[in-house]
């Protein structure tokens, strides 16, 4: 049986995003998504609409839409932000040492590590990051 | 999150509770970095279902100044969503990690 689906669209701010994990939280749990698959599906989020609140100068809002299907969540997070596409960014060293490790640019990494299929467009004057999260756990 | 500090051994132990996340990252830095001043210190996240991108900056912040004062940092208690984060961000290879307090505590 498929889970219902889920939308929200906030504000562009962090405390937006605390709201946005909340709501996912309970989402996940009515739908009897896995807490597994659920860690995920927040990660992913928080990752998107944290970089927009932090960064896009100008956006007054993101919004995340779930779509689930037998085998997969759909993902679709949009944002009114300056045209960005982060999945453009280099993946990090995760081999390098502690001294050397940096950390930007390992939000993006998670999401496409964690999805499948993660792609950008841009469209109407919104960015739209659309992926796939598999329901296996 | 809920932070409780209390000692296992000769280190001190800091309890996280809750999400470490964008939210919570500024909070739980100051509390570990504060400690970490003091000497060797074990984060317990048991109770973390969740690290992203901006708690695993706290971790790395904190281990990083750990190596730079020759103290030790380590965690307990990775869930399994949050040892994947681990897993996938290469920070199993940089921080250990240990399954409970005590291993920690004596390693």
């Amino acid at each position: 049986m498929a889970a219902p689906a889920f939308h929200l669209r906030l504000p562009a701010t962090l405390q937006s995003v605390s709201e946005l994990l909340d709501a996912l939280e309970a989402y996940a749990e009515a739908a009897g998504i896995s807490p597994g698959v659920s860690a995920r599906l927040a990660l992913v989020a928080e990752e998107v609409a944290a970089n927009v609140a932090m960064h896009a100068k100008g956006a007054s809002f993101f919004q995340l839409r779930v779509t689930p299907g037998p085998q997969f969540l759909d993902l679709a997070i949009e944002d009114d932000g300056p045209e960005y596409d982060p999945l453009a960014r280099a993946a990090p060293d995760t081999e390098a040492a502690l001294e050397d490790r940096d950390i930007g640019g390992l939000g993006v990494h998670l999401v496409k590590e964690l999805t499948q299929n993660a792609r950008y467009q841009r469209e109407d004057g919104l960015n739209r990051l659309l992926c796939s999260l598999s329901l296996a756990a | 999150m809920e932070i409780t500090e209390t000692t296992q051994g000769a280190k001190a132990v800091a309890i996280l509770d809750g999400r470490l996340d964008t939210a919570t990252a500024a909070l739980t830095e100051t509390r570990l970095l504060a400690m970490l001043e003091k000497g060797g210190v074990i984060a317990d996240l048991s109770e973390v279902r969740y690290v992203s991108s901006a708690g695993l900056r706290v971790l790395l912040k904190a281990a990083k100044q750990a190596k730079a004062t020759g103290a030790s940092f380590a965690v307990v208690g990775l869930q399994a969503p949050v040892r994947e984060v681990f897993e996938i961000s290469g920070f199993d290879k940089i921080i250990p990690a240990f399954a409970s307090r005590a291993e920690a505590a004596s390693a």
